[in-house]
């Protein structure tokens, strides 16, 4: 089982599909993070509903881009288990370990692994983004003293030393809510890579299984999510959402949900688990040809 | 001692094809197995059986007794060449044969071996997705190496080799039946479906002919070939004399198409009756019976390659058998290979 498991985790390695997937994840975030930090609502300031810049409510904003890595995981998953029927490669697979539900379980436990990897990565971005926010805002702050005819050094000191320290205050802030977020990101897109997987060892071919996935996720459950919330909360998408909620509702807090964060865990390792059960036993079990 | 047995052996696709239908056979260490058959016969679906890729309907195929997928490691116990195209296009020959290798926990440095062995250890660092045919094929066979195995299980391994590959295989293959394994050992289990004939009878010591999905013909390739239909052929200006002469020694002897053609005689016994009875020779030619002419025999000639049907068996079929029709013309290329 080891071995096989270290497999599952090679060929994730061995394949550059895996790092452009990876690399598409910051692109992506790196782009959203920065229009929703630049975007006109968020300058204005001060009105109700719209968040000042530097505030921790600025950063949990832009951070919220950062779920959506979850998509891209689901992705991930898919290809984990599409890819080997894609390629044929399922043949060495299977020649290699007969036992197919092994294989699938081992195959489980690589989408975690690099559902979580993914996350860890958006966070990074995350940080990135955070950073060069304070930075700017920072280099504002200098460039209004030196234009108001304060020199340089002294305008540097001011703004570091103004009411209680910038800077300081804002990195404090970007930390907060970066840590307060991950867990439920990383989570996150660990545990989509796993229905991902679920789905794509029920489905088989890698389109449908995507096409799918993500139907399914951004516009079936949102539908859903709009008519009956209730019901729309146990769907996979909707039990992202408690683990998002995990670190929003210690922020700002939000609309009360019905499952707590481990619940939402809980029932997403479920629909993966049985999903790829479902799947090991009609689809998988037929013969390779 | 490695054994492959199939008792029973039988799948059907949906309710109409019946793929393999009850086929019994063993297959003996020490020797290359000719697995052989018109396409669409069962080869690669009984290959496929006995790899645990396909589902028995019903009956059994066991490699040392037990099914392939109660084997607990069976990459050190049977190597499979199957179709060239189990690979990721993108990763690279060396990380292709790594995986397994992390699989079955076998060492890395085993992998450039085996790389080695067949040619492509230049290749290792290069994506298979710019591989050709043959070298995928090698990859293949060094991917069923890997471990080592008792039994080598091949489905048309020649595919995309270039002569010298093809000579080479069928060297590699001999010795890995019968010396790799060390002067101790009965020899190892080598299983090669094919479909061409003319170089499965250079390779195999035994042949397992199917025919339609059901066993047509099982034993040593010489016990098959022998006692069929050799003949001698002779030009010469004194037909008459030298048929009396072959028909006064007990042989058959009779004139077709100008010739006088002896069905089961040899030259050695041919030649010695011409020269005491001073007949004067023109042309004299021996055949025997080819392993092609027995499988369509054995196969009713159905499904027949085109290109041995309507070159090579024509002609032979003339010479030593004219009684029976020879085989409808191809309405062009059966491309149904599975």
């Amino acid at each position: 089982m080891t071995g096989l498991l270290l497999t599952e985790f090679r060929k994730l390695r061995t394949i550059w599909s895996t790092y452009v997937l990876f690399g598409i994840v910051v692109v992506i975030d790196l782009l959203f993070g920065f229009a929703i930090a630049l975007a006109p609502g968020g300058r204005r300031g001060g009105t109700a509903g719209v968040v000042p810049h530097g505030s921790s409510q600025w950063f949990t904003n832009v951070f919220s881009v950062l779920d959506n890595s979850r998509l891209l995981a689901l992705v991930l998953g898919i290809l984990i288990i599409t890819g080997e029927y894609r390629h044929k490669t399922v043949t060495p697979t299977f020649l290699a370990e007969p036992r197919r539900g092994r294989v699938v379980a081992s195959k489980l436990v690589a989408s975690f692994g690099g559902g979580v990897a993914l996350g860890v990565l958006t966070m990074l971005a995350g940080l990135i983004i955070g950073f060069v926010l304070v930075a700017v805002k920072v280099h504002s702050c200098v460039t209004s003293f030196t234009k108001a005819g304060v020199n340089q050094g002294m305008s540097q000191t001011m703004c570091n030393a103004q009411h209680g320290l910038y800077f300081v205050a804002n990195t404090h802030d970007l930390w907060h809510d970066w840590s307060t977020i991950a867990p439920g990101v990383i989570l996150g897109t660990g545990l989509f890579a796993i229905y991902g997987l679920g789905l794509g060892a029920l489905l088989k071919n890698q389109v449908v299984s995507i096409v799918v996935g993500l139907g399914f996720t951004l516009v079936v459950e949102g539908i859903v999510g709009a008519i009956w919330p209730a019901v729309g909360e146990y769907l996979p998408g909707g039990a992202a959402t408690a683990l998002e909620d995990a670190g929003r509702t210690t922020i700002g807090g939000s609309t009360p949900l019905l499952l707590p964060w481990w619940g939402g865990a809980l029932l997403l390792v479920l629909y993966g688990v049985v999903l790829a059960v479902v799947g090991t036993l009609t689809t998988l079990r037929s013969d390779v040809t | 001692m490695a054994s492959i047995e199939a008792r029973g052996l039988t799948k059907r696709f949906g309710a109409e094809v019946l793929a393999v239908d009850h086929l019994d056979f063993d297959a003996r260490p020490g020797g290359v197995t000719g697995f052989l058959g018109p396409n669409g016969a069962g080869k690669t679906t009984t290959l496929r059986m006995l790899l645990g890729l396909v589902r028995p309907t019903s009956g059994t195929v066991l490699i040392d007794g037990h099914r392939y997928r109660d084997l607990p490691n069976p990459t050190m116990r049977v190597g499979a060449v199957l179709e060239a195209s189990g690979f990721h296009p993108a990763r690279s020959a060396r990380n292709h044969l790594r995986l397994v290798a992390t699989t079955a926990r076998i060492p890395f440095s085993r992998v450039d071996e085996c790389l080695d062995l067949v040619g492509l250890s230049d290749a290792g660092g290069r994506a298979v997705g710019g591989f050709s045919m043959g070298m995928r094929q090698r990859l293949e066979l060094a991917r069923a190496l890997l471990g080592s195995p008792d039994i080598l299980v091949l489905d048309e391994p020649a595919n995309g080799l270039d002569p010298q590959g093809i000579a080479w295989l069928r060297d590699f293959l001999k010795w890995y039946a019968t010396d790799s394994a060390g002067g101790d050992s009965d020899g190892r289990i080598v299983v090669v479906s094919s479909h061409l004939l003319s170089e499965a009878q250079l390779t195999v010591d035994d042949v397992i002919v199917l025919a339609a999905g059901r066993l047509a013909a099982q034993g040593k390739l010489q016990d098959l070939l022998s006692g069929s239909k050799r003949a001698v052929r002779v030009k010469t200006p004194d037909a008459q004399r030298l048929i009396d002469a072959l028909r006064g020694a007990n042989l058959r002897a009779d004139l077709k198409d100008g010739y006088v053609v002896s069905e089961g005689a040899s030259a050695e016994v041919v030649g010695p009756i011409m020269v005491a009875n001073r007949i004067e020779v023109h042309e004299m030619t021996t055949s025997t019976e080819s392993l092609e002419s027995l499988f369509f025999e054995l196969t009713g000639g159905e499904g027949m390659h085109p290109g041995h049907a309507a070159g090579l068996m024509g002609d032979y079929r003339q010479i030593v058998d004219p009684g029976s029709a020879g085989p409808a013309p191809p309405a062009g290329p059966s491309g149904d290979q599975q």
